[in-house]
């Protein structure tokens, strides 16, 4: 073998060594260097860093947020409804130390505070009526049970960033009962509606009536007052005429009345002295003056 | 067997031995001369090579040195120190992607995902949502080493943001006139987390696709909608018979006033007229009031006596009344009937 394959060889080796102690912590990671198992170094900038080999272990946590997704649990609030709420949560790793001696690793951070998070919860919901947890007191409640969560997490190395409320549902059955609601709310709003319709038609229909009745009644009034005038000034014009010669008016009247008041089913007893019959008896010149003479 | 005999008389193996001797000869002879060199060059040249990246236009490269940030670079060919020194990641910037809550779309088609879809509202309602949310990386840095997985942090914070909205208002307010309040606190309440989460992050628009009743009670939504319909149809009825009525009774109103003013004109020109016969008529008579008077007298009996029954009886003898059968009188002459009416029937006018 050449001395040229000899060294090659040697810086190879060589290589191999030197990585073997160096490694590299990137920016979403921080690492915990333990000796014999006791840990001995925290890492949290990135960067190259050097241990010994074999009596030496790293291990490498996440630096960046992490969610731990509940499973969806029941719940009961204060007026003892069944929820269903599903949460989830986010943190990260601040003490790698801490969360090494006492959660271990991911899994174990995510069993131990979801535990937490369903105790804390359960109390918070506990005293709420379902809503006001769902409508008001969420928020508070979430940063209730945040806060609550946060100070146990702490003791894990972990940083709790928040809790959310993912889903709130009803049980099936309660749902129905949900719908059954919903269906008789909309069909209030629909009687509504029509009843609405109804009330508006007849208001409108009454008022046209009113008006017109009134248009009518305001008729009444200006024809009738037009036709008093008539009347009025007719009057006058005939009191006016006839007052030139009353007894001639009068005449004339009753000569026109008896016209109207004599037919057929009319029977006159006429007297042979009647001033129409004057002449009946006495058809000669001169009898006249003698039958005024005997009378 | 022919075919396998060698073609020289020399033995096979030997041959092969000869060749092989020959091969390393070369390979000794180059590798003693220059081209280990050649090859080491070689080599380095291609893993120096190894640094170039390129950066697409609509991305950044973080670049890492050791694992630490070192540069945010500009789309175009960039070179880095190559692994295990430095390192490069690409993450596009500019493409806006989309993430959909409530429903799937796949392809034109789109699939309901009710467990997503179906929440409930702050008036104890359940209301069926669909959202979509667009959105972008601005922060490559953070979208990168922020967050464990960002784009899942934003499904899951849509869903809270849209949970928590949806419950704080009714169903009517989100289905109707506040929809785009509704969307707009989604947006922000949605970013607020995003950033919260340091997911690099930027919500462009939260869109509510559909606010719907549930499929259960979809039918008593319809039914609203319909009554309103009704509700309107029987004003707009009501308002038809209004415009059907004012202006009859305005017309008969007219017609009555109308009708009044002409009775008053024709009263007035009537009096006016019989007045004027009167005075003319008078004035005759006063000129000779003894013969008019008699003629008119006679004028007139002459007019009704004939249709009337007649009896001549003697003055101031009332105790022949009594046995004259008036009632059985009735059907008597009926020869001339009222055609009698003349015309010159002195005082027709005041009728």
């Amino acid at each position: 073998m050449s001395p040229m394959v000899k060294i090659g060889i040697v810086i190879v080796v060589l290589l191999v060594l030197l990585g073997q102690p160096a490694f590299v912590i990137n920016e979403a990671e921080q690492g915990l260097i333990l000796q014999f198992g006791k840990p001995i170094r925290i890492i949290q900038e990135p960067g190259i860093y050097l241990k010994y080999p074999f009596i030496q272990d790293l291990i490498v946590f996440d630096k960046r947020i992490l969610v731990a997704d509940a499973r969806p649990a029941e719940y009961i609030t204060l007026d003892k409804k069944r929820l269903t709420v599903d949460t989830v949560s986010r943190w990260k790793i601040s003490q790698p130390l801490e969360f090494y001696q006492t959660v271990r690793d991911y899994r174990g951070a995510v069993s131990r505070l979801n535990d937490t998070i369903f105790a804390r919860l359960r109390e918070a919901i506990a005293n709420h009526t379902f809503i006001s947890f769902i409508r008001e007191e969420r928020e508070n409640i979430m940063n209730r049970v945040a806060e609550e969560t946060a100070i146990p997490a702490k003791q894990f190395g972990i940083t709790l960033v928040d809790v959310r409320i993912k889903r709130v549902d009803l049980p099936e059955e309660v749902q129905n009962s949900v719908f059954a609601r919903m269906r008789a709310e909309r069909e209030r709003i629909a009687k509504r509606y029509r009843a609405e319709g109804e009330e508006k038609g007849r208001e409108i229909r009454a008022n046209a009536n009113k008006e017109k009745e009134i248009i009518l009644a305001e008729a009444y009034r200006k024809a009738e007052v037009l036709k008093g005038d008539g009347d009025a000034e007719a009057t006058t014009i005939y009191a006016e005429a006839y007052g030139k010669n009353r007894e001639f008016f009068s005449f004339l009247r009753h000569m026109d009345v008896y016209q109207k008041i004599f037919g057929e089913d009319t029977t006159v007893l006429l007297r042979p002295n009647s001033p129409l019959m004057e002449y009946l008896d006495t058809p000669f010149v001169g009898e006249t003056s003698v039958r005024k003479v005997l009378r | 067997m022919d075919q396998f005999r060698p073609r020289n008389d020399d033995h096979p193996v030997r041959e092969i031995q000869k060749g092989v001797e020959d091969l390393k000869a070369l390979f000794e002879g180059f590798f003693r001369g220059r081209g280990l060199w050649i090859v080491i060059l070689i080599v380095i040249i291609l893993y120096l090579l190894s640094g170039f990246y390129i950066v697409q236009p609509g991305e950044r490269g973080v670049v890492l040195l050791f694992g630490k940030l070192n540069a945010i670079t500009e789309p175009g060919l960039r070179y880095r120190l190559p692994r295990p020194f430095m390192d490069a990641i690409t993450v596009d910037v500019a493409n806006v992607r989309r993430a959909e809550i409530g429903f799937r779309s796949d392809g034109a088609r789109t699939r309901n995902v009710p467990q997503e879809a179906l929440m409930l509202t702050g008036d104890e309602n359940i209301v069926d949502v669909q959202l979509i949310v667009q959105y972008v990386v601005n922060d490559p840095m953070k979208f990168l080493f922020g967050s464990d997985n960002p784009e899942s942090a934003l499904k899951a914070s849509a869903e809270v943001a849209l949970r928590g909205v949806v419950g704080e208002n009714t169903i009517d307010f989100t289905m109707t006139s506040g929809r785009m309040e509704v969307q707009k606190k989604v947006e922000i309440y949605l970013q607020k987390l995003l950033d919260t989460y340091n997911t690099g992050i930027l919500v462009v628009q939260a869109r509510l696709l559909a606010v719907d009743p549930p499929a259960q009670v979809q039918e008593a939504f319809h039914d609203v909608v319909r009554a309103w319909e009704d509700r309107e149809r029987l004003i707009k009825e009501a308002d038809g018979y209004r415009e059907d009525v004012i202006p009859k009774a305005r017309g008969m109103a007219q017609q009555e006033i109308r009708e009044a003013e002409a009775y008053k004109a024709q009263r007035v020109i009537r009096a006016r007229g019989d007045a004027a016969r009167f005075d003319v008529l008078r004035q005759e008579y006063e000129k000779a009031p003894e013969v008019t008077r008699t003629r008119l007298y006679l004028e007139s009996v002459e007019r009704f006596l004939p249709n009337t029954r007649k009896f001549i009886m003697e003055g101031g003898d009332s105790r022949v009344l009594p046995l004259l059968p008036l009632t059985n009188l009735g059907n008597g002459p009926k020869q001339q009937p009222s055609s009698e009416e003349s015309p010159s029937s002195q005082m027709k006018g005041k009728q």
